[in-house]
């Protein structure tokens, strides 16, 4: 054990033990030192003054914020230490250096801030060299920097500036700017020099590991900075923000950040990669950036104008410099976002790593922590990413937040919130569920998810579970209950909508209408309640009190395209047909590109002035729809997220596309024919959505399908203007894009009657229900042709069937009655001519549910 | 209007057009001193039927075209309200007041929609990706955090479009008008360091009454302009939210508060999950964070302070990564890998499940080495982990890069479905 170690080796494993703080060990090696030769005397003083020095600095470890004061007793035998090494003079001049600078600290610490200038002014600090020294020479003299600093800033300007002595200007014509940008330097330095010998002295370390592998010494516990290199680290760029010098305090932070990271430094880099985030989504703009390889403007507005002479850039250079990321092919942002997204991720791979997983009471502190930088970085994560409209990378960033989220209300309401904004509905309406768990006064949760079930998803059950959790807040609800009575009106709407039995139709629609009278009356200034009372006024021909309603409406809110619409339909029903169209064409003037208007305006013109015009407006309808898809570029638009996400949108492609339904040609809003019908619309509109932003919102989900239906429409107004190759041609469009569809077999169908094919259209119809098997106008035309076949009992059978689906098809009951009457079944066949009568009387030209129900 | 503020204006309007091209710099750098300009370009703005209001369109959209940047961010500064102008007038339909206003924001926005060549601007920025290197981190430091079903999807960096490309407009439709906004104000946000405080609380005005017209909140507001409730769509609030954010730190303390809230509560009304999320995630960034307010001109309120550099969280709790070491590490040694758990997730950490609401407790760290080792098989080492621990950093690299093609490989082959389960 007591081996004595040869000079040099004794000399090394000093210095190890220096630069790896174990001052435990230095008394024992000075024994063995001094015993070897009697000059040596003097570096044991140091070494032993030293070794006290900092043990005692690590049992009484200096607060930020607070200045030390005053001799204190166990320092008395450190300062005797460092005079009696000092006062001989027989150090080596490196020695010598380093124990002015101990002595330097020590008068800091003892509160005697003039005498440590003093000291440092004896040192040429600038002069002592960082290539080739110790590593525990480099933690020195950057915590020297860091100590002088801290001096100047509390030695006052006025009296006379020991720090000039060592620079050699003259003390005079100084003012403060140039004493601040003193202090500034120093603090700069302490930083720069505190990082290379953080680089340094990790690689000692691990160096000096793998020498003696197998023995894992106390080595293994982590560098600590200490208030002096903290300082040194932070102090700088703290005086930049504070004197309002944004460009140099970013600056700062990138220097730091650029510097390649090691184990000490990585609670710091987080703390600053998120405090620069901060700064480039609060203080910044896209004009007001420069990126981190340019140089900063000369002139910034982010500097504070007030104070003149702080735009000095770094005017010091040192021989060597902590190691700094390179290579090729470096990602470099060149926008704030761009920054703050790169700086947020690390930020973000940090604080996730440092999640604390377990809930024991002990260590509830440390997960209020571990939350609480988690939050900060996830918020800032949602700022950056929203503010560029990508909520579906947000929606991913979020889900990995999950770890820190039991019961933490806000982490699953951003969650949900992002998930809806993606487009990925279903997992938000889960999510939302969590969220009214965890806040069950809050009406606003409650009523996204029934959005969801109502919009993209046509979850009407889940929906009404939602809508009735709203209605039951009762007054707690406040603004919101009326929102609750929609909600839930519409999901009964919805429900009628879809459906079979007639009973089960007309309680929906009275539930429905009972729902939007409440509404109406409780928030009596909101133009939906007011219109949705009219469109289910109107589905159930009640047609002169929804026109009432939706004047109401059109007063609350006079340019709403949904109860312009309306309107015209309900002049339509009134066979108003001319003022219609007039209000159809007042409501175009406003939304131009509203396809579901200009749907309507072909059947109106076709009726009022003619095919010829009804075509120019197909016509046109094609021009409006190449401007706008051909414009959006849907390559660039959006990334999916998942692969199945990818895997989908592969498929979109055009040909490969094999949905048996889109969107029905006779209703707007999503319309659940059968259940598996739904479920591929549900998978097509997450993809619809998964398209992004970018995409206008409005109008039918798909652009294609966009297309197919105006390609059906020309169709239409070609089979009734009797040119059935035109048609033909123009169903071949639509079927191109979707050649399954129940729509496109439908009008081929029609064609094909056209022609006088009937056993061809037959089959067409055929085809076309075996796909939609309640698609009305098909069981009307199947049923008429089975009418002129003489195959009465199977033609009723049809059309008493399409009366089921939907009672108000006034073209069924009349075929219905002309297929009993050929019967012989007189007295229902009249019954069935009068209900006909009647419908038509109050028929819309289409019908009222091509307008969309949503929240 | 005063006559003083008349002259101001009308000498401001002679001055531009007598002005020779090569002094337009000059005068751009001028324009802040004249101080009572502003204010009664303002009064100008708001008051009704103005006769100044059409040639001061005219000259602020002049000053656009010019190009010289000072000179259009004059402009700018008058676009919250400009937009009020335009919202206002147009919710009280009366056409005629506001066409030299529509007029301007239509000239602007048909000016930025193209670039020099007359080509249709797209905006995209790059969206980084920790897994390629940049000037702030290197890969193999960061660990196969990134390594989410999503990250490996668009592995390296993508570019993504967030504004573009857009069609030119001849007229305000009521189907267009947000949309032209919400790119005016884009326009906006890209400049706001160079806006005046005046104009950050035009902006919050401007939210705050888009925001609250028509509904119960404008009583308690105590706004009495129009009352009638103005559409608003979540693009829109969401750049809005983006202005307050900037004022809210650069001393609007008030305004800015107010007008995010009111942005808040019309969000939630219009049940508007974009808005909703920005929203929120800027008030609970801001909660706690002292923001000062400031009547002096310039002073932001960023600031910071020293913070202590050790971890604050102790050594003996159970995190993200400790828990990776009980589970893959036998002896006590230096464990330079700083790979997260997001590649063993679904391995280490079943306890947390996502729905968290059966979350099991744990007794502590110590007690979770034994359980966790027991209970997971030995062949469920997706990653290779315990191979990993090294000091020797390049060596862990270049294993590391193995394991993450290995798992690159098994997506590949079909089992994503996997992964899937484990989030």
């Amino acid at each position: 054990m007591t081996a004595r170690k040869s000079g040099s080796r004794l000399e090394t494993e000093i210095e190890r033990c220096r630069s790896e703080s174990q001052w435990d060990k230095i008394p024992e090696l000075v024994r063995q030192l001094s015993a070897k030769l009697i000059s040596n005397d003097d570096l044991g003083e140091l070494l032993l003054g030293e070794c006290k020095l900092q043990t005692y600095l690590k049992e009484n470890p200096i607060k930020q914020g607070a200045s030390p004061r005053g001799p204190r007793p166990k320092l008395v035998e450190v300062r005797k230490h460092l005079t009696a090494a000092l006062d001989r003079g027989n150090l080596k001049a490196d020695y010598l250096q380093e124990a002015s600078l101990l002595m330097a600290k020590l008068c800091y610490v003892e509160g005697e801030h003039r005498d440590a200038l003093g000291h440092y002014s004896r040192v040429i600090l600038e002069d002592m060299q960082l290539g080739g020294a110790p590593v525990y020479r480099l933690s020195m003299i950057a915590e020297a920097y860091a100590t002088k600093g801290l001096c100047l800033e509390k030695v006052p300007a006025a009296s006379p500036a020991l720090s000039n002595q060592n620079t050699g200007s003259p003390a005079s014509n100084r003012s403060a700017t140039d004493r601040e940008q003193d202090i500034i330097t120093c603090y700069e330095k302490s930083g720069d020099i505190a990082l290379l010998y953080l680089q340094e002295a990790e690689k000692a370390l691990s160096a000096g590991i793998q020498n003696r592998s197998p023995k894992p010494g106390p080595t293994a516990q982590d560098l600590e900075l200490g208030y002096f290199l903290e300082t040194g680290l932070q102090r700088a760029h703290v005086i930049h923000f504070k004197n309002g010098n944004l460009t140099r305090g970013v600056g700062r932070f990138r220097e730091i950040l650029r510097a390649v990271e090691n184990r000490t430094t990585q609670s710091l880099r987080m703390t600053i990669a998120r405090q620069l985030a901060e700064i480039l989504l609060r203080g910044m703009c896209e004009q007001s950036y420069w990126s981190p390889l340019e140089d900063p403007p000369t002139v910034s507005p982010l500097d504070d104008p007030t104070r003149q002479g702080h735009t000095i850039s770094k005017n010091y250079s040192l021989s060597r410099r902590a190691r700094v990321y390179s290579g090729e092919n470096l990602f470099c942002p060149q926008e704030n976002t761009e920054e703050a997204l790169l700086l947020l991720l690390i930020s973000e791979s940090m604080a996730n790593r440092d999640a604390v997983l377990s809930r024991i009471p002990e260590h509830n502190n440390d997960r209020i922590i571990s939350l609480q930088s988690a939050s900060v970085v996830y918020d800032l994560l949602t700022i950056a990413l929203g503010r560029r409209g990508q909520y579906e990378m947000l929606s991913e960033c979020l889900e990995r937040a999950m770890k820190f989220a039991f019961e933490e209300f806000h982490l699953w309401y951003q969650l949900a919130l992002s998930l809806m904004a993606a487009g990925k509905s279903a997992r938000a309406v889960k999510v939302l569920k969590e969220c009214i768990r965890l806040k069950p006064d809050d009406p606003t949760i409650p009523l996204l998810a029934v959005k969801l079930c109502i919009g993209p998803l046509h979850w009407l059950d889940d929906g009404e579970c939602f809508a009735n959790i709203v209605i039951d807040m009762g007054e707690k609800a406040a603004e919101f209950r009326a929102k609750g009575y929609l909600a839930i009106g519409l999901v009964y709407s919805l429900k009628a909508t879809d459906a079979s039995l007639r009973s089960t139709q007309e309680e929906y629609q009275r539930k429905a209408l009972g729902a939007f009278q409440r509404a109406q009356s409780l928030s009596p200034t909101d133009h939906l309640a007011a219109f949705y009372l009219a469109l289910q006024l109107a589905v159930s021909r009640q047609i002169p009190e929804a026109l009432g309603y939706v004047r109401q409406a059109l007063q609350l809110q006079g340019d709403d395209v949904h109860s312009l619409h309306l309107l015209a339909l309900l002049l339509s029903a009134q066979k108003h047909y001319h003022d219609a169209l007039n209000i159809i064409e007042m409501a175009l003037s406003e939304y131009p590109e509203n396809f579901n208007l200009l749907y309507t305006k072909v059947k109106l013109e076709s009726m009022c002035r003619g095919p010829e015009e009804a075509l120019l407006t197909c016509k046109h309808m094609l021009q409006i729809w190449k401007s706008f898809y051909n414009l959006t570029n849907p390559s660039d638009s959006g990334r999916g997220s998942s692969l199945l996400d990818r895997a989908i949108a592969d498929r979109r492609q055009l040909n490969a596309m094999t949905l048996p339904d889109f969107s029905d040609l006779d209703t707007g809003s999503v319309h659940a024919t059968s259940i598996a019908a739904s479920r591929v619309e549900q998978a097509l509109s997450e993809v619809a959505s998964s398209m992004q932003s970018s995409a206008p919102k409005h109008g039918p989900m798909h652009p294609w399908m966009t297309l197919a239906q105006i390609w059906l429409h020309a169709a239409e107004v070609y089979t009734g203007m009797s040119k059935p190759a035109e048609a033909s041609a123009c169903t071949q469009e639509a079927s191109n894009l979707f050649p399954t569809s129940h729509n496109v077999l439908y009008m081929r169908g029609q064609i094909a009657e056209l022609r006088g094919n009937i056993e061809e259209a037959k089959r067409w119809y055929e085809e076309s229900l075996s796909i939609n098997p309640t698609h009305v106008k098909t069981m009307q035309r199947l049923g008429l042709i089975l009418h002129q076949l003489q195959r009465y009992s199977l033609s009723e059978k049809v059309l008493r069937d399409a009366v089921q689906v939907n009672s108000t098809a006034h073209d069924v009951w009349n075929s219905l009655g002309e297929v009993l009457q050929a019967q012989g079944n007189a007295a229902a066949a009249t019954e069935c001519f009068l209900t006909a009568l009647e419908l038509e009387a109050s028929s819309p030209i289409l019908p009222f549910t091509i307008i969309p129900r949503a929240l | 209007m005063l006559a003083m503020d008349q002259g101001v204006v009308e000498e401001w309007l002679s001055e531009y057009k007598t002005l020779p091209d090569n002094a337009v710099s000059n005068y751009a750098a001028s324009l802040k001193d004249k101080g009572a300009l502003i204010p009664a370009l303002y009064k100008v703005m708001r008051e009704n039927y103005s006769d100044l209001l059409e040639p001061v369109c005219h000259q602020l959209f002049e000053f656009y075209r010019s190009g010289e940047p000072q000179l259009q961010r004059f402009t700018l500064q008058f676009l919250p309200e400009l937009l009020w102008s335009l919202l206002s007038v147009s919710a009280a339909r009366d056409p005629h007041t506001s066409g030299c206003i529509e007029a301007l924001l239509l000239g602007i926005y048909n000016l930025e929609i193209v670039d020099k060549d007359g080509q249709s601007k797209i905006l995209s920025f790059t969206v980084p990706s920790l897994s390629k290197p940049s000037v702030y981190h290197e890969p193999s430091a960061i660990g196969s955090i990134a390594l989410t079903e999503g990250a490996l999807a668009n592995h390296g960096l993508s570019r993504v479009v967030y504004s573009g490309p857009h069609l030119q407009r001849e007229n305000f439709t009521a189907q267009n008008r947000f949309e032209v906004l919400t790119f005016l104000l884009l326009c906006y946000n890209a400049a706001l360091s160079y806006m005046t405080a005046t104009s950050l609380q035009s902006l919050c005005q401007l939210s705050s009454r888009v925001c609250i017209c028509g509904y119960p909140r404008q009583q308690l507001r105590r706004y009495k302009g129009i009352s009638t409730r103005l559409t608003v769509t979540s693009e829109f609030l969401v750049q809005l939210i983006t202005g307050i954010h900037y004022a809210l730190c650069s001393g609007e303390v008030d305004l800015g508060s107010k007008a995010l809230d009111d942005v808040l509560y019309r969000a939630q009304l219009e049940l508007l999950p974009e808005a909703l999320l920005v929203g929120n995630a800027i008030k609970s960034s801001l909660h706690g964070a002292a923001l000062k307010s400031n009547n002096k001109e310039g002073a932001r309120s960023i600031q910071v302070e020293i913070t202590p550099t050790s971890s604050r969280i102790s050594r003996n709790a159970v995190t993200s990564l400790s828990i990776r070491g009980h589970r893959w590490k036998r002896h006590e040694s230096q464990e330079a890998s700083v790979e997260s758990d997001a590649a063993v997730g679904g391995v280490a950490i079943p306890d947390i499940s996502v729905t968290g609401t059966s979350g099991e407790r744990l007794p502590n760290g110590e007690s979770m080495r034994p359980r966790l080792d027991g209970r997971a098989p030995p062949d469920c080492d997706p990653v290779g982990g315990a191979s990993e621990v090294s000091l020797d950093l390049r060596g862990q690299e270049v294993r590391r890069q193995k394991s993450v093609r290995r798992m690159v490989e098994n997506e590949g082959s079909g089992t994503a479905s996997t992964g899937r389960s484990q989030y």
